[in-house]
């Protein structure tokens, strides 16, 4: 990533990696900007998977707050590794999840 | 969770100590603006328990209800164009602060951790389910309409020995298996389980908890 340019024009590719028995997207990358929250990811997959019940998660360890900056968790040196590698961060979706 | 091969998402009354140890520390050098979960050891009479046994703590995590009163939001409008001022103290009444307790303890039957939460008034009233569910964010609330007790259940504390509210644990498991995708860790295995059961009544769970443990493990 460009270390210059400011934080607020930073862009974030996120790619989406379906686990358990979620079908996988045709577009599984896509950019947003580093200043919109996370929930923009859960709105998409919502809309696309026609799901409201969804289990997203980063880094196989985390889940982060639907009000958390892209461009912030991009830039955390998580549990295993950094959340965002390679340019890009990777974020996994699950269907299935229930509680009892 | 020492073969990984097996791992089903739980962990055993050790781990589930050793995992609270972290998630105190952890919690404690993230400087989250919350208390700090602290350790709340338990003796049993007589005390036949090989492993350290006991639940985490962490309390009075208020919520303050701001009254959604439509004219009052419609003066909040027609107040952009006044000078604000910053100063002005917000006065709540008291009646709209609840205050949450949650605790974790580990369940020998699922063999899983569960949150346990309890809200009371800011006079020490308890409050009851319906009072909590309107605290509760917008999709648990949604969840809890449709499905009442297989979500959130009253249950008898196991230490303190009172009706207190849990998430339910059956799916707990699965979940876990998912989230730690084969890489099982009992150390920060409750951090991973709180980023998700936080969300769900409300208590965040800061990213800045992995960032600040990254240290060595990125070595």
């Amino acid at each position: 990533m460009a270390s210059e340019s400011p934080t607020s024009e930073r862009k974030v590719v996120v790619h989406l990696r379906a686990t358990g028995d979620a079908p996988i997207l045709k577009q599984a990358k896509f950019k947003t900007a580093g200043t919109n929250k996370f929930s923009t990811v859960i709105e998409f997959l919502r809309r696309q998977l026609h799901r409201d019940t969804l289990f997203l998660y980063v880094n196989s360890a985390f889940s982060p707050n639907p009000d958390e900056l892209m461009i912030d968790l991009y830039n955390v040196r998580g549990l295993w590794r950094n959340f965002g590698f390679d340019g890009k961060l990777v974020v996994n979706y699950a269907c299935s999840m229930a509680w009892g | 969770m020492e073969n990984q091969k097996s791992f089903d998402g739980t962990l055993s009354a050790d781990e589930f100590y050793i995992a609270a140890n972290t998630l105190c520390e952890k919690w404690k050098s993230a400087n989250t603006g919350l208390p700090d979960w602290t350790w709340v050891p338990y003796k049993r009479m007589p005390s036949g328990a090989s492993y350290n046994d006991g639940y985490l703590s962490l309390e009075s995590i208020y919520h303050i209800k701001f009254p959604k009163d439509p004219v009052k939001s419609r003066n909040l409008s027609e107040e952009d164009e006044e000078p604000v001022d910053s100063a002005t103290l917000v006065h709540v009444p008291s009646n709209v602060i609840h205050a949450y307790d949650f605790h974790i303890a580990y369940s020998h039957s699922y063999r899983d951790p569960v949150l346990y939460f309890n809200g009371h008034r800011s006079d020490g009233q308890p409050l009851d389910l319906d009072e909590m569910q309107k605290d509760l964010p917008e999709y648990s609330q949604k969840l809890l309409t449709e499905s009442k007790w297989t979500f959130i259940t009253v249950e008898e504390h196991p230490y303190l020995h009172q009706p207190w509210y849990m998430l339910h644990p059956c799916g707990t498991s699965d979940w876990m298996k998912l989230l730690l995708h084969g890489r099982p860790d009992a150390a920060d295995y409750l951090i991973s389980w709180l980023s998700v059961v936080g969300q769900t009544v409300g208590l965040r769970v800061p990213i800045s908890l992995v960032s600040s443990c990254a240290k060595h493990d990125s070595i």
